[in-house]
């Protein structure tokens, strides 16, 4: 069923190709980030799955009360397996709140010809924050 | 007994004449004279010179000290002493030293022969310091701090002096200046000195060749350019800013704002953010008293010394230890900071990573500004953390088509040289049984020829972005390169990454794979091969064996008829050339005339890794090296997209995958 489901939505809302623009370069820059601290862990693609979950468990294990994920884009699914698998590993333990949002992302436009200025463009990108807490005292379980 | 008188007049014999005819006189006692002046001239030196002082004028340590012999026999003295060999000077003591004049003296000797940076004294008590361009430079931290260095790049702050950086500034009319560096430089490689974008002097450019910008003078927007600050200071990395944007400011004194303790260098929590001034850039903002070369000189005559600064603090502050960070009696200062974006592509390195400031200060202010930043924890870094930085971005340091990349090459050849020849020959890897020619360079020229015809004298390293883009491409989808001029001279940038576990490095060979080897790259080694001068060697040592054995006899045996004079000067070891049988034996274990490169191995070599080691932004062993475009080419109409590495030092293969380097 779900299979399906996706197999139609790719049929009929496939995105046309995104030519690049031959007057400008996009060039990405660092998104803005929410508070940090100990226990909060942004969410990459580029770091290995396993050692991200590592290290959730050890803040877990080790007596945090909360550990906040964040992911951007590409890596929110990343980020739901993750707390998905954590919510398993430490199951009645732990619970979830998730919270969804948009951040605005700012491009650079690159000239590539010397009559042109740079430029900026503002993107909008969907982040989520998971919320891992503690409901059981430690060492319950 | 009567004396009987000699002269005639008083009662004598003899009648003595009226004169004396001076000539006669001399010429009757010629011999004796002849005797006189010789022993005058080459008097017997059985005496010491303070010898000849009666005894209640000799002083005890007269040789030694010849200040106690009187003044006209010290030259004398000199003479005997130097033949003798002068006693050796005692090193002034350790409080003589350093009183500061003397101190500053030294220090002046020893600027003669290179530059010394402004914070020279700060880093060589911290550093190993080599020479490098005419400059005395910092290399490493004492403290083997690499993975520390690392962090401090990607989380913290790293902080490097690159002062050795000559500025140049052009001034004229615009149409001029940019006619001319339209000459020398290309516009396929990136925007040009005069593109629109950098022409208000907000921006920051990067021309090959030359690097520098056009910056306006204008009227100060003091007011506005705090408030700009204070907006943008409340961001948690420079990457956030519009890239390369040039920022001029006037600041207090550093020595005013400085922690008592070292503090870490952390991000700050913030809770507003505009996105506003980071999409437009004020043209007031690059501004800066700075560029006008007048101010420099005023503001380093009125620098105040640390002395004059603590003097000041102690007199005027009522609380001891404590500073007032407003005083007006310190000059304020004009600096300019200019953005580094970073890794821009967030496919091919860490976003942001690499991002920081060049902040350009007035000289004379180099070590106040140096002291702050370390007390607000910025970790200090050499020249090989500027190498470890451009590798981990996966960019290319010193280019081999430039002069300063073959000067690196060449040094960096010797030294390895040196080292290899230091082992004994049972530890020296026996380079040619494994089929490298030449393990400590890269022979980029011999290797463009061996992929064409012709003999290649200049080769270049493509930097056209537009090209470097299609190949990119075309190596993605394993399609055949588009064209290049002039392609035999023509070196590709290419960032390796292994497929697998493994430990990539310097100058390792870069080969094309053979159909079979990607099923079985687990066994795949380059087999042994011949080294024809073993023999050669084995025997010529023997040779040089008994000529040592044969001379030691024959030494011997004069020693004992008591015939042999000693050389005093040969006994002496010189770091001179090395001998005949070194120099031969050196060759035959490393030939220096490299004849092929291609075919030497059982795989092809399409080109060498110039750089590689573990990169910790990859978390695995990587490597930047350059490929012969025709080599590439052949690879891709093979359609593979992975390459073959080999260390030089092993005989294994790896697997790895190659995308092009980013030249920026």
């Amino acid at each position: 069923m779900a299979d399906e489901n996706t197999q139609k939505k790719e049929d009929s809302k496939k995105r046309p190709k995104r030519y690049p623009n031959k007057n400008y370069a996009v060039k990405k820059r660092l998104p803005a980030r929410p508070l940090d601290g100990a226990n909060v862990i942004f969410i990459t693609k580029k770091t290995n799955f396993k050692a991200q979950l590592d290290k959730c468990c050890e803040l877990l294990t080790r007596g945090e009360k909360e550990i906040i994920l964040h992911g951007l884009g590409a890596a929110i699914q990343r980020c739901c397996n993750l707390a998905l698998q954590l919510e398993i590993l430490f199951s009645g333990t732990c619970q979830i709140e998730v919270n969804t949002g948009t951040v605005d992302l700012i491009d650079d436009l690159e000239p590539l010809t010397e009559d042109l200025d740079f430029d900026a463009q503002v993107r909008c990108s969907s982040s989520i924050h998971i919320r891992i807490f503690r409901t059981a005292m430690l060492g319950a379980n | 007994m009567e004396v009987k008188e000699f002269d005639a007049t008083l009662g004598g014999t003899e009648h003595l004449p009226s004169s004396v005819n001076c000539l006669k006189f001399a010429a009757a006692r010629s011999v004796e004279i002849a005797a006189m002046t010789e022993s005058i001239l080459t008097p017997k030196k059985t005496k010491l010179v303070f010898q000849s002082l009666p005894v209640h004028m000799r002083r005890r340590v007269m040789s030694h000290n010849s200040k106690r012999l009187p003044r006209k026999l010290r030259q004398a003295h000199f003479e005997q002493l130097k033949k003798s060999g002068l006693p050796k000077q005692k090193r002034p003591s350790r409080k003589y030293r350093r009183r500061p004049a003397n101190l500053l003296d030294e220090y002046n000797r020893r600027q003669k022969r290179v530059v010394w940076l402004e914070t020279h004294i700060w880093h060589a008590k911290r550093f190993h310091m080599t020479e490098r361009w005419g400059h005395r430079l910092a290399y490493a931290p004492c403290d083997k701090a690499f993975r520390a260095c690392y962090r401090a790049s990607s989380a913290h702050c790293l902080l490097q002096d690159i002062s050795y950086y000559t500025p140049i500034q052009v001034s004229g009319p615009l149409e001029l200046i940019k006619e001319m560096f339209t000459k020398v430089t290309n516009s396929s490689c990136g925007l040009g000195l005069c593109a629109k974008a950098y022409i208000e002097g907000t921006r920051q450019g990067m021309v090959h060749l030359y690097g520098k910008n056009t910056f306006p003078y204008g009227p100060q927007h003091l007011n506005e350019k705090e408030e700009y600050w204070e907006k943008i200071s409340l961001l948690n990395s420079p990457s956030q800013l519009p890239p390369n944007i040039v920022v001029g400011l006037v600041v207090k004194d550093p020595r005013l704002s400085r922690p008592t303790r070292r503090t870490k260098a952390k991000l700050e929590n913030y809770s507003e953010r505009h996105s506003e001034p980071l999409i437009r850039i004020p043209s007031f903002l690059s501004n800066s008293p700075l560029w006008d070369t007048k101010i420099h000189n005023t503001i380093k005559k009125e620098k105040i010394t640390n002395h004059q600064f603590i003097q000041l603090v102690s007199k005027t502050q009522l609380v001891p230890g404590e500073i007032y960070e407003d005083d007006p009696a310190l000059q304020s200062i004009p600096v300019v900071l200019i953005q580094r974006p970073g890794s821009q592509c967030s496919g091919y390195k860490k976003l942001g990573y690499g991002s920081g400031w060049d902040i350009i200060i007035p000289s004379g202010y180099a070590l106040p500004f140096w002291l702050t930043f370390i007390m607000f924890g910025a970790r200090s870094g050499g020249l090989r953390e500027i190498k470890n930085l451009s590798f981990e971005m996966g960019q290319y340091y010193l280019p081999p088509d430039s002069n300063a990349g073959k000067d690196n090459e060449n040094r960096i050849q010797s030294d390895l040289r040196e080292r290899y020849f230091k082992l004994p020959p049972s530890k020296r890897v026996n380079y040619t049984k494994i089929a490298i020619n030449s393990p400590f360079i890269c022979p980029w020229d011999m290797l463009l020829s061996d992929w064409t015809d012709q003999r290649v004298k200049d080769f270049f390293v493509l930097r056209d972005w537009r090209l470097l883009e299609a190949i990119q491409d075309s190596i993605k989808h394993m399609k055949s390169l588009p064209n290049v001029e002039e392609r035999q001279s023509c070196l590709i940038p290419v960032h390796l990454k292994l497929a697998s576990k493994g430990n990539l490095k310097n100058h390792a060979v870069i080969c094309m794979p053979e159909p079979g080897d990607f099923a079985a790259i687990k066994t795949l080694f380059e087999p042994l091969h011949e080294d024809p001068n073993e023999k050669t060697r084995k025997k010529k040592r023997s040779e040089h064996k008994q000529l040592v054995k044969k001379l030691k006899r024959k030494r011997m045996k004069l020693k004992k008829k008591n015939l042999l004079v000693r050389n005093p000067k040969s006994n002496k070891k010189s770091p001179q050339e090395p001998s005949e049988y070194v120099k031969t034996m050196r060759e035959l274990w490393l030939p220096s005339d490299v004849a092929i490169v291609r075919n030497l191995p059982s795989r092809q070599v399409m080109g060498f890794i110039s750089q590689g080691g573990f990169s910790f932004t990859e978390a695995q062993s990587c490597g930047i090296g350059y490929i012969a475009y025709n080599a590439l080419n052949m690879l891709l109409c093979n359609h593979f997209n992975q390459v073959l590495v080999r260390n030089t030092s092993s005989r294994k293969y790896q697997l790895a995958n190659i995308t092009i380097a980013n030249s920026k």
